[in-house]
């Protein structure tokens, strides 16, 4: 057996390299022997026979006798009768009465105290009822108890191994239990016998091979250092085993810092990042991104309506007009437009932002020619609330200005995200369809543990986005999907836990 | 995104060949279709279609239509449109539209189709499409409804009109009783589905034939007799009814071609209008109404980053079922007759992308150098979750709405500046979240088995109602912070604060108020270079309780917004 003597305490260790195998090993034999505490010995014990090092042989019972608290004062202070003796000695006669009061004793205990002593001859009862000394020292009766009270403070009083003087006056002065008025307590003491098993015998052969001895120091203390007191000593090792106590530190949520992540790859690679509020129009929410007014999309079951104020104040112009334009003839764009009347309360319809394109149409007005922009954006959605879908989420999405963008550059765009993004081993590109892009192109991805499935949907803005909103070069358009790979990051396979409340949930919860 | 089912065998037999569903899976991207699942038991393709601006391939014979051009480079034909140019005979089919329905449905149109017996595949596919065409393109049947009729019972001309609601009726179909329009609208489960789009109305669609035999109460219910066709008819009249003409002969030619696809013979029928439209008084349908379209090579070259030749350009389009001819500057195309969805010369970009394959594309990176950054709040909300963590704190993200109870009962608050959402799909979701602090409150609520103390906080963004801005609301990035244990109090959040602050580097005194959400007196405002900037206590007995908190909590929120400015 392999024997880690690093799991041992000092307890065990001068147990083990003390006794050999063989002998009896006693709790009586430690406290004489190694000056244990009882408490101690049974800790060493407990550990030493679950290790396997100490076996039970046998166990007896023996009779003992203890100081009380009494005991302890009359060993410090003297028994009454020790103390009436010398005090009659030094100052004469006194009554009783006055004794018990000068001495602080109870009157009963005067009476018997003053018993001893008269019966021994060693005091008596004068005139005028004071007591007097005659002897000229103590009698035995009296100076056998400080004897017998001072050995029983070192260590319990063994009743076999007494004299019988000592027996007599232990016997007279100790009571069974809990016994308040006497100076002795009589105890019942089972004993355990135990012996070295041949573990524990190796055990030992292997803390003497190592020099370990239980006098190694243990933890490292300020008053050490500053003596210099540690260079006498070596330091006792510390297991590695032992179960570590849980720490709840501050943290970070984990969703959030992979969204952090996101943000700074994007960063990385060139994009400046938007924001906005959550409460948007349906100009920007659709109108700006030429989703017809009536396009499914833009059902009452499909957004949610801000209940008031219904609707912003006002629409920026020019780009109301350009886009309300765009929309009924596609106005300068090139396009014929969808054909209807454009509704401009509707525009002004306030809803919370269902889309994160709309940060991107919002953009547009102020972007520099080349740009790059995205934005995580919090987006609403009237839907069921499912493993799937979520009331609100987040939306990763972003534009790329420049002269000289086209279809190549934008597979370029998503071959880089889908690479240094969601690490795909694998691209391909699918036709797609969105309202605001044409051409549309969906990027799916082999991801090394998801396999295929779709990272995002892109495209060039249409001419009915750009031109309308003041912008003449074409615009690439990308969204990615963001959230699944957050949820495989994360060892999570439900939306919904991205946002849990729960604090145990979060705490535990890691990236990979 | 529109979804459909597909039976097998007559998918098949529109392909003329059968594929395995890797195959299928690799040739649908040329018509934007998922295979979403393969029924064998049954013998379906269950189908979704990614384009919503393309309600020709949600159907069997679309898709099919599409595949096989793409597949054989051929380009479908029709002989059964009328042109401006040239008109078909009808036969004498006539559909007479009335004055009358200008108050209600002003356009009707239709066709007839025969030659081909109605099995259960078809008649599932028909019925298929118009649930498609009328709910998806046809926005609920509100600018397209559809119906199909016995057109052997039918004694041309065909008459829609605006119709008294109490005196025009008939039988529907699943009924047994003669009800008149209104009561239709009352009794019957489609009246009640669609009665809402007609019934303010003085009059309602009402279409009937010559020899006064009812079809229907468009674009509600089909009547039990005319308007009931059943597998093994042979003779079916489509008609088509709503908002747009454009809309209606669109789907009509859908129809239409899919038919013709499927075996039928497309039987014209001239529909007469008492008012002018854009193609005269007089159309027969089906009617080729699609202009012309172009787009300049140079920009569609651009566009694609590729010099892509004339030739390569007419064949991507021809692969598409678009017939191109090109110029040394400029590519025409001529719009299929089931198509409509060339609004803007990049339409046509997006066919030659498609048709000429994604594969040949090479990706290039943008050359574009540009400088990546983050937003200011951002760089500053980085910073104080830095100080929150250091200071032993967890950060929580939360969902941004939440119900009346959460934001205002709870927190014992009058709710009077939180925005409120006009249709919630539950009370659940009913307010924009004013404060993080009833979301930090909502884990105290669901955590008490975590290991206390908690400390909990988040930077997330709060929206309010204010006057002062265009929307009427405001958006602001907040922090919000919590801590709950036996031993916590007004202490331990002052030193918080003023760590918080020391770092941020930020001014603050603490004022007092009174804010039913804390404990009077051991709450306050803190206020920073003269403006109210966040609030802070101990939250009071009374809004744990309602939490079913039983734990001493305190909380501080801070405006960021404010705080950076």
């Amino acid at each position: 057996m392999e024997i880690d003597v690093r799991n041992l305490h000092p307890l065990e260790i001068r147990l083990l390299r003390h006794v050999s195998s063989g002998e009896p090993v006693t709790a009586q034999r430690l406290i004489e022997e190694l000056n244990y505490k009882i408490g101690q010995c049974n800790q060493a014990f407990s550990w030493l026979t679950a290790k396997g090092y100490l076996e039970e042989t046998d166990r007896t019972y023996r009779t003992l006798f203890e100081l009380t608290e009494l005991g302890k004062q009359q060993l410090e202070q003297g028994t009454p009768a020790q103390r009436i003796f010398n005090l009659l000695k030094a100052e004469g006669p006194h009554t009783l009465p006055d004794l018990a009061e000068k001495l602080g004793l109870e009157k009963s205990d005067t009476g018997s105290a003053f018993g001893i002593l008269s019966k021994t001859k060693a005091c008596r009862m004068g005139e005028g009822n004071r007591a007097e000394a005659v002897a000229d020292e103590a009698p035995f009766e009296v100076k056998i108890a400080t004897e017998v009270l001072s050995k029983a403070a070192k260590s319990p009083l063994e009743e076999s191994q007494l004299t019988d003087d000592e027996r007599a006056f232990v016997s007279k002065n100790s009571k069974k239990r809990g016994a308040a008025g006497a100076p002795l307590k009589l105890i019942e003491r089972e004993e355990v016998f135990y012996r070295l098993t041949e573990a524990g015998s190796e055990a030992k052969a292997a803390l003497l091979a190592a020099h370990i001895t239980g006098e190694e120091l243990g933890a490292l203390t300020n008053a050490m250092l500053s003596t210099g007191s540690w260079k006498e000593g070596t330091f006792r090792p510390y297991s590695l085993n032992t179960a570590p106590a849980r720490l709840i530190p501050g943290r970070r949520n984990p969703y959030g810092a992979y969204l952090q992540w996101v943000k700074d790859k994007l960063c990385a690679l060139g994009f400046e990042e938007f924001d906005g509020p959550l409460v948007e129009n349906e100009f920007w929410n659709g109108d700006a991104l030429f989703m017809p007014q009536f396009h499914s999309a833009r059902d009452i079951h499909d957004v949610y309506y801000v209940k008031h104020p219904s609707h912003a104040k006002k629409i920026e112009e020019p780009y109301l007009s350009q886009v309300a334009a765009t929309h009924e003839n596609g106005w300068k764009t090139g396009s014929r437009g969808w054909r209807y009347g454009f509704d401009h309360d509707f525009t002004r319809r306030q809803v919370m932002r269902s889309q994160g394109t709309v940060l991107s149409a919002k953009t547009l007005p102020h972007a520099k020619v080349p740009g790059k922009y995205f934005g995580v954006a919090r987006c609403f959605r009237y839907d069921q609330v499912d493993a799937t879908h979520g009331a609100d989420f987040y939306q990763t999405e972003g534009i790329v200005l420049g002269e000289d963008v086209n279809l190549k550059t934008l597979l370029g765009l998503l071959k880089m995200f889908a690479e240094e993004v969601a690490g795909a081993e694998e691209v391909r590109y699918v036709p797609g369809y969105f309202p605001f892009t044409e051409p549309s192109i969906e990027v799916h991805i082999k991801h090394p543990v998801l396999g295929w499935f779709e990272l995002g949907g892109s495209g060039i803005f249409r001419p009915e986005v750009t031109k309308a909103l003041g912008v003449d070069v074409p615009v690439l358009a990308w969204g990615l999907g963001i959230d699944r790979m957050a949820l495989m990051h994360l060892g999570l396979n439900d939306l919904r836990e991205l946002f849990t409340p729960d604090i145990e949930s979060v705490r535990m919860r890691r990236g990979n | 995104m529109p979804k459909i089912e597909v039976h097998e065998k007559l998918f098949n037999s529109l392909l003329g060949d059968s594929y395995t569903d890797e195959q299928l899976e690799a040739v649908f991207p040329a018509a934007k279709a998922e295979l979403d699942a393969h029924d064998r038991e049954e013998q379906l393709y269950k189908i979704e279609l990614n384009d919503t601006n393309r309600p020709d391939l949600w159907s069997a014979a679309g898709v099919a239509r599409q595949l096989v051009s793409y597949r054989d480079r051929s380009i479908a034909q029709y002989d059964f449109f009328s042109t401006e140019e040239e008109t078909l005979d009808s036969e004498g089919r006539k559909l007479i539209v009335h004055e009358s329905a200008k108050l209600v449905r002003p356009f009707s149109i239709g066709f007839a189709a025969t030659g081909k017996v109605v099995d259960e595949e078809i008649l599932l596919n028909l019925i298929q499409s118009q649930e498609k065409l009328c709910n998806n393109f046809g926005r609920k049947r509100k600018s397209i409804a559809m119906g199909v009729y016995r057109s052997d019972m039918i004694t041309y001309p065909v008459h829609f009109e605006g119709a008294d609601p109490d005196k025009a009726h008939f039988v529907p179909l699943h009924m047994e009783e003669d009800l008149t329009l209104r009561e239709i609208c009352e009794k019957h489960p489609k009246g009640q589905e669609y009665g809402h789009i007609v019934a303010d109305k003085p009059v309602f669609p009402f279409l009937y034939d010559d020899a006064g035999g009812v079809l229907s109460f468009p674009p509600v219910i089909n009547s039990a007799r005319i308007g009931a066709v059943e597998v093994g008819d042979e003779h079916i009249f489509f008609e088509f009814s709503g908002t747009g003409l454009d809309d209606l002969l669109l789907a009509a030619s859908i129809v239409a071609c899919d038919c013709a696809d499927m075996g039928f013979t497309i039987l014209p029928v001239t529909c007469e209008f008492p008012y002018d439209t854009e193609y005269g008084r007089s159309v027969t349908v089906p009617y080729y109404f699609q202009k012309p379209a172009a787009c300049d090579l140079g920009f569609l070259r651009s566009m694609l980053g590729e010099p892509l030749t004339n030739e390569q350009i007419i064949d991507a389009l021809r692969r598409m079922g678009v017939f191109a001819i090109a110029d040394n500057s400029m590519v025409y195309i001529t719009v299929p007759e089931y198509r409509n969805d060339f609004l803007h010369p990049v339409d046509i970009v997006e066919d030659v992308m498609i048709g000429h394959g994604l594969e040949n594309f090479a990706p290039e990176l943008p050359n574009d150098s540009t400088v990546g950054r983050i937003t200011p709040m951002e760089a500053f909300s980085r910073k104080v979750k830095e100080l929150m963590i250091g200071l032993g704190f967890q950060e929580m993200m939360y969902n941004y709405l939440g119900s009346k109870r959460e934001y205002i009962e709870n927190m014992r608050v009058d709710g009077n500046s939180y925005i409120q959402i006009e249709n919630p799909m539950s009370e659940n979701y009913e307010f924009v979240r004013p404060s993080v602090i009833p979301s930090l409150l909502e884990s105290e609520s669901v955590s008490a088995h975590a290991v206390y103390p908690h400390h909990i906080f988040e930077v997330g963004k709060v929206a309010f109602l204010d006057e002062t801005d265009n929307s009427g609301t405001t958006t602001r990035d907040n922090l919000g912070f919590l801590a709950a244990g036996s031993e916590m109090g007004f202490n331990q959040l002052n030193s918080l604060i003023s760590t918080l602050f020391y770092f941020l580097n930020r001014e603050y005194v603490m004022q007092e108020v009174v804010d039913p959400r804390f404990i009077a007196g051991r709450c306050g405002q803190l206020v920073s270079n003269g403006t109210v900037v966040g609030v802070f206590g101990e939250v009071h007995p009374a809004v744990l309780e309602n939490w079913g908190i039983t734990m001493p909590t305190i909380a501080c929120e801070v405006d960021l917004t404010l705080l950076l400015d």
